[in-house]
Order: C-alpha cells, then sequence, then structure tokens
C-alpha cells in the first residue's frame, strides 16, 4: 500500500479508526490507573473527549472530497459534506456532554459517542443500496444495546428490546421500496403493470415510514419516549435525535430523486398524510411537554416535537423534489435538541432529581447552566431570524395547506413556551434540593467548557455559523441489479442508468470535485425502447 | 450448486418454521441451520470471491456464540430435543404456522406483480414463506428470545427476498447485514439475561 493509499484510508475512515481508538484506549487507561477506578474514570473521560474533539478537527481537515475518496476492491468510501459536517459537529456536542455527565460510565458513553458518530459517517459515506439505511439502523439498536448496559434494570433492557423488533420490521420496508423502485423504469413501458406514480407512492411509503418511525413522529412516539425514559442521555440523543437525523438526510434525498423521475403527481394520500403526522407530532410533542413535570420527559418530548418538522420537510422534498430547504433544518434541530439533552444531564448531575417540583430557583444556583438553557432555546427559535427561521416558513408554504401549517406554527410556539417554562422554573424561590446543592467556582474546566460549547452549538444551530447540510445525493440503484445476478433470464427490456442532473445539490460549495457525486439514475424513468 | 437450491430452500423454511415454534434447543439448532442454509442462497451464484458468504458466515457465528444458551450442547439433551418425533410434535402443536410457511412457499411462486421478470422463483418462494412464518412472532411475541429468532427469521427472509430480484449484496451491503445479523443476536440475547436477572432480584 503507498503512501497515498494510507493517507486515504486514514482521511476517508478517520471517524471509525477514532471509534476503534477508543475501544482500546479505555481499557488500558484502566489498566494503567489499577484499582483507583474513580481516578480511572476521570482519566478515561479526558481521553475519549479528546478522541471526540480529535475527531471534530480530523474531520475538518479530512473533508468530503476528492482525495478522502476510499477504495477496498469493490467498496467504496466516500465522505459526504453532510456526514463530516455531522461528525463535526456531533464531536463537539458529545465532548461537552461527557464532560459534563462526569461519573464512573463517562468514558464508556464516550465510547458509544465516538461510536455512533463513525456510524453516521460511514453510512453518508456509503450512499449504496439499503447499506447507509441498514448500516444506520443496526448501529441505532447496537448503542441503544451498550448504552444500556452496565446494570440490570428492566426499564432500559425493554426500551432496547423495542428498538430491536422496529429494526427488525423497518428492514422488510426499505427492501419493499427498493423492489418497487426499480420497478419504476420498467413500469413506464409496460402499461399492464402499475402506474409508475403508484409504485412511486408505494415507494415513498416505504421509504417514508423508516424516518417516521426511527424519527418517533406521531403516532410512533412512544418509542422516542421510553428512549429518553430509559437510557442515558448520550444514548439518548444517538437512537432518538442523531441516527435519526442522518437517516432523514438519507431519506429526504431518496424522495427528491423519487419525485422528479416521475412526471405524474405522487398518488395517494401519502404527502398530506405525512404532512398531518408532522403538524400533529409537533402540536402532540408541544401539549405533552408543557403537561409533564420531568425534565427528562420534557426534553423527550422536545425531541418528539423535532420530529415532527422532519416529517414535515420530508413531506416537502416529496412536494418539491428540487428545493433543499427540506435538508437545511436537520441539522438545526438535532443541534437544538441536543443542547437540551446537555441543560438536562448538567442538571440531573447537580441537583440528583428530574422533577421540576424540586429544582426552584436552578437557574439563580448555578447560572452556567442558565447559559446553557438559554442557548438551547435561542437555538430552538432560531434567532435572530434568519437562514433556519426562512427554511422553517418555506417547508410550511411548501406544503401548501394553510391548516396543516397554521397547526404547525401553534405547535412551535407551545414548543416554546414549554421551553421557557423551563427556564422561568429556574427564577423562582429555592427549593430545599437546590439550596442544598454544592456548587462549583465558575472558573472551572467543566464549567467553562459547558458554557462555550453551549455558545458555540447554539450559534450552529441558530445558524450564525452558516453551516448547512446538503443531501447525501440519491441513493444509486442495487449494484446487482444487472440481469446477470440473478437466476432467470435477463428482463425483455434494461432501463438505462444515464446520469442525471443532480436533483439534491448541496448548498455549500466543495473545493474539491469528487469523481462519485454525480448520482446514478436510481428510479428514474427511462426511456420506451 | 443450482441443483442444491431447492433442497436448501426446503431445508431453510423448515428451519425457519421450527426456530419460531420450538423452544430452548431445538429452535436455537433450527436457527444455526436457516442461518447456514439462506446464506447459502442468498451468496451461491453471484458472488465469485465468496467474500459475502465468509462475512455472513462469521457474523453468524460470532452472533450465535454470544447468544446461544448455557447448557446446549448436553448430548442427552440435544438427543432427546432434536429427536424426530419431538420436532414433528412441535409442528403439529402449531398448525398455523406450519400453514402460512406452506402458503408462504406457493404465494412465492406465483410471479410477482411486478413488472420484474429476472427474479428466481426457488428464492422468492423460500423469502416470502420465511417472512411469513416470523413477522407474526416478531410483531406479537412477548417473550425476547423467541422474538429474538423472529427477527432473524424475518431478516434471512427480507434478504432471500431482496436476491431473488438484485442477485448477491455488494460486499459493503453484506458486511452491514452480516453486522445486523450479530446485533440482533447479541442484543436480544444479552436483554434476555438482563431481564431474567432484573425479575430474579
Amino acid at each position: 500500500m503507498t503512501e497515498v493509499e494510507v493517507l486515504s484510508v486514514i482521511r476517508a475512515l478517520f471517524p471509525t479508526l477514532m471509534a476503534l481508538s477508543s475501544l482500546a484506549l479505555v481499557p488500558l487507561i484502566r489498566l494503567w490507573r489499577g484499582s483507583q477506578r474513580d481516578d480511572a474514570a476521570e482519566y478515561a473521560t479526558v481521553g475519549v473527549q479528546l478522541l471526540l474533539l480529535a475527531t471534530s478537527i480530523g474531520a475538518v481537515l479530512a473533508g468530503p472530497g476528492y482525495l478522502s475518496t476510499l477504495r477496498l476492491g469493490q467498496i467504496t468510501i466516500d465522505p459526504s459534506e453532510p456526514g463530516r459536517l455531522l461528525v463535526l459537529l456531533g464531536g463537539i456536542v458529545f465532548a461537552v456532554i461527557v464532560g459534563a455527565g462526569e461519573g464512573r460510565r463517562a468514558g464508556t458513553m464516550g465510547q458509544i459517542a465516538l461510536c455512533g458518530i463513525a456510524a453516521i459517517d460511514l453510512a453518508l459515506a456509503a450512499p449504496s443500496g439499503i447499506a447507509p439505511i441498514a448500516l444506520l439502523l443496526f448501529a441505532s439498536l447496537a448503542i441503544s444495546g451498550a448504552a444500556a448496559s452496565g446494570k440490570d434494570d428492566a426499564g432500559r433492557a425493554r426500551a432496547v428490546f423495542r428498538d430491536l423488533r422496529t429494526v427488525s420490521l423497518l428492514l422488510p420496508a426499505v427492501v419493499i421500496a427498493e423492489i418497487l423502485r426499480t420497478a419504476i423504469s420498467y413500469a413506464a413501458v409496460d402499461a399492464s403493470y402499475a402506474t409508475p406514480a403508484s409504485l412511486a407512492a408505494g415507494t415513498a411509503l416505504g421509504v417514508s415510514l423508516v424516518l417516521i418511525v426511527a424519527a418517533g413522529v406521531f403516532p410512533f412516539h412512544n418509542r422516542l419516549i421510553k428512549i429518553f425514559e430509559a437510557l442515558p442521555i448520550v444514548g439518548s440523543l444517538l437512537v432518538g435525535v442523531w441516527i435519526p437525523s442522518a437517516l432523514a438526510l438519507i431519506v429526504m434525498s431518496e424522495l427528491s430523486a423519487l419525485a422528479s423521475s416521475i412526471t405524474d403527481p405522487i398518488g395517494g394520500a401519502i404527502v398530506p398524510g405525512i404532512l398531518l403526522a408532522g403538524a400533529a407530532t409537533l402540536v402532540f410533542g408541544a401539549v405533552s411537554a408543557l403537561l409533564n413535570d420531568d425534565i427528562g420527559e420534557i426534553v423527550g418530548y422536545l425531541a418528539v416535537g423535532n420530529a415532527g418538522w422532519l416529517a414535515i420537510a420530508a413531506a416537502a422534498a416529496l412536494q418539491s423534489p428540487t428545493d433543499t430547504t427540506s435538508r437545511l433544518i436537520v441539522l438545526p434541530g438535532t443541534l437544538a435538541i441536543s443542547l437540551f439533552g446537555l441543560w438536562l444531564v448538567s442538571v440531573r448531575r447537580r441537583y440528583g432529581t428530574t422533577s421540576i417540583s424540586e429544582l426552584g430557583g436552578w437557574a439563580r444556583h448555578t447560572s452556567a447552566h442558565g447559559i446553557t438553557l438559554t442557548a438551547a432555546i435561542v437555538a430552538l427559535v432560531a434567532l435572530p431570524p434568519g437562514a433556519v427561521l426562512a427554511a422553517r416558513v418555506n417547508l410550511l408554504l411548501l406544503g401548501g395547506n394553510p391548516l396543516i401549517a397554521l397547526f404547525a406554527v401553534i405547535g412551535q410556539i407551545l414548543l416554546i413556551v414549554a421551553a421557557i417554562r423551563l427556564l422561568l422554573v429556574g427564577f423562582t424561590p429555592q427549593s430545599q434540593t437546590v439550596h442544598e446543592a454544592e456548587t462549583r467556582p465558575f472558573a472551572n474546566l467543566i464549567t467553562i467548557s459547558l458554557v462555550a460549547g453551549s455558545i458555540f452549538v447554539a450559534a450552529a444551530a441558530a445558524g450564525w455559523l452558516a453551516l448547512e447540510s446538503g443531501g447525501t445525493g440519491p441513493l444509486p440503484p442495487a449494484p446487482s441489479v444487472s440481469p446477470e445476478a440473478s437466476f432467470d433470464p435477463a428482463p425483455s427490456f434494461v432501463p438505462s442508468v444515464a446520469p442525471s442532473a443532480d436533483p439534491t445539490p448541496s448548498v455549500t460549495v466543495s473545493p474539491e470535485v469528487s469523481p462519485s457525486v454525480m448520482p446514478s439514475g436510481g428510479g428514474e424513468i427511462s426511456p420506451a425502447p | 450448486m443450482p441443483s442444491l437450491e431447492v433442497p436448501l430452500v426446503l431445508i431453510a423454511i423448515l428451519a425457519g418454521t421450527l426456530a419460531v415454534t420450538s423452544a430452548g434447543r431445538g429452535a436455537w439448532v433450527a436457527l444455526t441451520i436457516l442461518a447456514l442454509s439462506s446464506s447459502a442462497l442468498e451468496f451461491s451464484v453471484a458472488d465469485p470471491n465468496r467474500i459475502g458468504l465468509i462475512l455472513r458466515l462469521s457474523a453468524i457465528g460470532i452472533g450465535l456464540a454470544a447468544a446461544l444458551p448455557e447448557n446446549l450442547f448436553d448430548r442427552d439433551a440435544l438427543r432427546r430435543d432434536l429427536a424426530l418425533r419431538t420436532l414433528i410434535g412441535t409442528l403439529r402443536e402449531h398448525p398455523v404456522v406450519v400453514a402460512s410457511a406452506a402458503a408462504g412457499l406457493l404465494l412465492g411462486l406465483v410471479p410477482l406483480a411486478l413488472p420484474i421478470e429476472s427474479s428466481s422463483d426457488a428464492l422468492r418462494a423460500a423469502g416470502i414463506a420465511l417472512l411469513v412464518v416470523g413477522l407474526p412472532p416478531l410483531l406479537t411475541s412477548r417473550f425476547i428470545e423467541a422474538t429474538t429468532r423472529a427477527a432473524v427469521v424475518t431478516l434471512a427472509g427480507t434478504m432471500l427476498l431482496r436476491t431473488s430480484i438484485f442477485g448477491a449484496l455488494d460486499p459493503l451491503t453484506a458486511l452491514a447485514i452480516g453486522a445486523g445479523f450479530t446485533c440482533l443476536l447479541v442484543v436480544g440475547g444479552s436483554v434476555a439475561t438482563r431481564i431474567s436477572n432484573s425479575e430474579e432480584e
């Protein structure tokens, strides 16, 4: 292997290499520190935090360009711009969360975060057939299993069991969608079968189902709530927010490609159904967040509200395939919920409770936590008004239904009210629990990183830093769809796979040109023979 | 290999049916046979390097090694649980599942109502039969081990259905799906252990 090839391996697989390093690093630290378990845990925490930050820096340096493309035989790993952006911000977010969480298992949580980030990067770098979706679904299951380990808690185990069932049911849906998508090309030239529009509707339903279930859109919100109730915050955020966001990017690109490949509008009630589910999710999440008194559950319901925006964005991708707005809201939403997660873990660690009634005056007692929640609210509102807010308004306009748009707006306002309520509780008279809690001096590494990290992430989420992510490009057809691979005689008509214009351009321009960014004609209709 | 296709299909369907109807040793042995036969069917034609088959078998081997319950290989118990009479008795106790498998097999032999002509009848029949057998317990079972086995049966069926149309998986997808098999088995086994431990406490 030449030096250039070694460098391309490192650039393409950097997050994966960091995740693998952490699997060796933490046991080595524990071995080195011996029986001093608290001491070993502190060293392990610092070790994984450094690896998380190194992953962020490495992702920025390696980038998604041509030099980072790796070819190993038939396998191509081609890091994408949204994938590298998720790694950049994910590394920083989880480094701060792991630091704020402290404790004996902080090192393990850091390892889990590194593995989750690596899986997201790898999935968005391998847009071939069902591989990226399968990779993300199974990574989600593995992460929930790992995050729930450590103690024999039946609640945690049942949450993982629910995830196992969900993942096992989603994969057949993806494969059926893939089969229907392949049939679209053939149906266009043979009137005796289903129409391309109806096959596209079936494909859209199958692919959307993956997003709706994985993200926790109503009526599948219960999975997300149970995840936030049962799993540690790193596992909850990865399984409930970050991995669904990566799935959303893939699904939206696929839906855009699908909608742009047929001339008729996609039939059935697919688009109105997804729109309605999105608006209902926003309202349901917001009302539930307002009615709950447990901050863990409130953050879970805020994540449900964010899932509502993902569903609305998916519907918009189907309605207007050339519009990239749908993909712009994914990252800000992910970062906003991560900030709420950061606030949750730091407050829970400091006060040892998640009940609002016991947290009166928390913001006056620990102002750093107040800054974190304020940053989270700024990220949720997307202030000052800019690209993120404009993207949300545009999505509602693309939906084309004023009533659903009104519901979504009401839901978003109620979500903000629910978040502000948490902040207001912090300024009420101090409860006994808060009064007795120890405080740390503000000039402390953990506190400084908490405040600085919150402000940075809020700035990214609200659009101040102009960090944007485009789609991954449509999934190409299954590599082995050629007639030689099948048992039976070749089809009477072989669709052409001529490259088409990219319907989902990335909004940030990479200076380097990747040789494999040109999308293939997945799901496109070929001319009649 | 094509001459072995029909026997392998029948073995896979029978093993899948036993994996969701039996308990204990019989079910795990049936699951192992299902994994081997479905992998051989999936990667028999279009994978000259056999890398996909090696990946799949390694993944399932690791998963089974982690998930198999203790005392599985007790010789007397194995002989008793795997006796032909016991297996037939198990199938007779679950006529609905057996009928579902047969119906799935017949349904799979009917050509797809889609304009895809290059599809293998035998693989499609095996895939649909395994999906029909695996999905109901996956949706309804409250027992973790049974759900894990149903998940593996469903995933094997899904992959066979896909293979019948698209051919064998590319190496990266084979790696992802192989990891999925391992993940299902390891996580299922670990959840079952934790729930039984917490119930004992």
